[in-house]
């Protein structure tokens, strides 16, 4: 029975609606990432929150150990013990991109999200949250001068499936000018699963009144906790070589991302890239355990009359059992971030 | 700052990195768009449904969740209650297609595809709703009997038998209109 009748009735939508449509989304699209650049704390709560969880991710893009023994009997794994700097230049993908590296779609055709991210919910208090994280919740001792706990918020687990292909891998290799690094052709369609844990987010707010001609405003400091996040990875997997390519197309030389791979345990670290322009980094001690200060300040605005940006700053560290990060303003070198993280108990 | 906004440029794209939002577009408008065609509405509010059911997916596509159906399958279920929410307030009852041409044809053609649509819109307005919805899904949004079940709660093998009973009944009552 032929049902073509019913079919070639079809018709294409009007090129003018195509466009006007397009244009509409676009539009969302721009509203949007004004939503995500205005400085509200509980904007970068999420990606945040989702940056523990981003160990998976990252992990994929920077890390990973050296060669090792041929074969093992059981799935290797990455857990996040340390945290280490490394500074990138991000208008460099940018320029990448300008020279036909279809970056996002070389990466993204070969990860499938198995648990999406949600946004994160509200719950009643860090113990309550931190019971449907499964974890224990730590609080500070010590807070900023006029700070208390504003609002507590819960981020759902996560997952994710990376199927290597590489052909992809080749081709950013090539265009990241890295022909030195080579693509074992075995790696071709395995597998890495990321786990995302829930992550717990307190954040405490200060009132700032205006003075000096300077706006009213408040800040924020954001205490995020989980478990530590760990990845999966194929027997005798070599992602120490993933992880020299994400170096190199992030803009390190062939010598630096050689030595740099060779300079640290992948199997443990976490690398967090920070810009090269505006931003700063310095190992600190946090209750004993090594931890990663950042700071950034943002770039001044192209008018001149504008409000210059206020620095921002990230303790990052890990206990036995939990990867930790209090995020807030980055005055004074984060200082004030610093003493929250290290009253933390 | 440095580390987080890296994180924030990277977190938020791990669900669009699956997802080319963009090619989606793409692919799955013209499909919507004829979804609301075959439902009956008239170019204009097609587009307008067609409009406002990417808005609202858009808006909200951080939340699609790939595990759980295809981003075709998403879209028309965001379009069928947009479709839904249109019928609420106001019925129409309109021909499937105007005779205006389309930048593509000629007057003739025009005229030709616009006897078709409206036999056909007069054969199926006869159907039931449920029917007409799935004829809708069917050949106006190319869905697959799987999609079509996931949309409308009906077993695949359901879905299957009703649109061949449809369509036999549909082509009989055509082809008795004798050569469009």
């Amino acid at each position: 029975m032929s049902d073509s009748f019913l079919s070639r009735l079809r018709e294409e939508p009007r090129p003018e609606f195509k466009e006007r449509l397009e244009g509409r989304l676009h539009e969302i699209d721009a509203r949007e990432r004004e939503r995500r650049l205005a400085p509200s704390p509980y904007r970068r709560f999420a990606p945040a929150l989702a940056g523990t969880a981003l160990a998976a991710a990252l992990a994929l893009a920077f890390t990973l150990e050296p060669v090792r023994a041929a074969a093992r009997e059981f799935l290797d794994l990455f857990r996040v013990k340390r945290f280490a700097a490394v500074p990138i230049d991000p208008a460099r993908l940018e320029r990448l991109a300008k020279g036909g590296l279809d970056f996002k779609s070389l990466v993204a055709d070969q990860v499938q999200v198995v648990v999406a991210p949600q946004p994160p919910e509200a719950v009643d208090s860090p113990e309550a949250g931190a019971v449907r994280a499964g974890i224990t919740a730590q609080l500070p001792a010590a807070l900023p001068a006029r700070t208390e706990l504003a609002e507590t918020k819960l981020s759902p687990a996560a997952s994710f499936r990376v199927q290597v292909d590489t052909g992809k891998l080749e081709a950013l290799a090539l265009a990241a000018g890295a022909d030195e690094i080579e693509i074992p052709a075995f790696w071709n369609g395995a597998t890495i699963d990321v786990e995302v844990p829930p992550v717990l987010g307190v954040r405490y707010a200060r009132k700032v009144e205006a003075v000096d001609g300077r706006p009213a405003r408040e800040d924020s400091f954001l205490l995020l906790q989980a478990a530590i996040p760990q990845v999966e990875l194929p027997e005798g997997f070599d992602l120490a070589t993933l992880g020299r390519l994400g170096l190199r197309l992030a803009g390190l030389s062939a010598t630096d991302a050689l030595s740099f791979s060779r300079a640290i345990d992948w199997r443990s670290t976490l690398l967090v890239p920070v810009p090269v322009q505006g931003g700063t980094f310095r190992e600190v001690e946090v209750s004993g355990h090594q931890g990663l200060l950042v700071t950034f300040q943002p770039p001044a605005p192209a008018e001149p009359s504008a409000p210059r940006p206020r620095a921002q700053g990230l303790v990052l560290w890990s206990t036995d059992d939990k990867v930790l990060a209090v995020q807030g303003p980055g005055a004074q070198g984060g200082v004030e971030l610093l003493e929250m993280a290290q009253s933390i108990r | 700052m440095g580390g987080v906004r890296i994180l924030e440029w990277l977190a938020p794209d791990v669900p669009a990195l699956a997802v080319d939002w963009e090619a989606v577009y793409r692919e799955e408008m013209p499909r919507v768009f004829n979804y609301f065609r075959y439902r009956g509405f008239e170019r204009a509010t097609a587009e307008d449904l067609t409009s406002a059911t990417f808005e609202k997916a858009w808006r909200a596509r951080d939340r699609y969740r790939r595990d759980r159906s295809a981003v075709s399958t998403w879209l028309l279920a965001i379009g069928r209650n947009v479709a839904i929410d249109h019928f609420r307030r106001s019925r129409p009852e309109v021909p499937l297609v105007e005779d205006a041409a389309t930048d593509e044809e000629t007057p003739e053609t025009a005229a030709l595809r616009a006897g078709q649509s409206r036999r056909l819109t007069e054969l199926t307005r006869a159907l039931p709703e449920r029917e007409r919805e799935l004829l809708a899904l069917k050949y106006g949004a190319d869905a697959t009997n799987r999609a079509i079940a996931t949309l409308t709660g009906l077993s695949e093998s359901n879905v299957g038998t009703i649109l061949h009973r449809t369509v036999v009944s549909l082509r009989s009552r055509w082809d008795e209109g004798g050569p469009q």
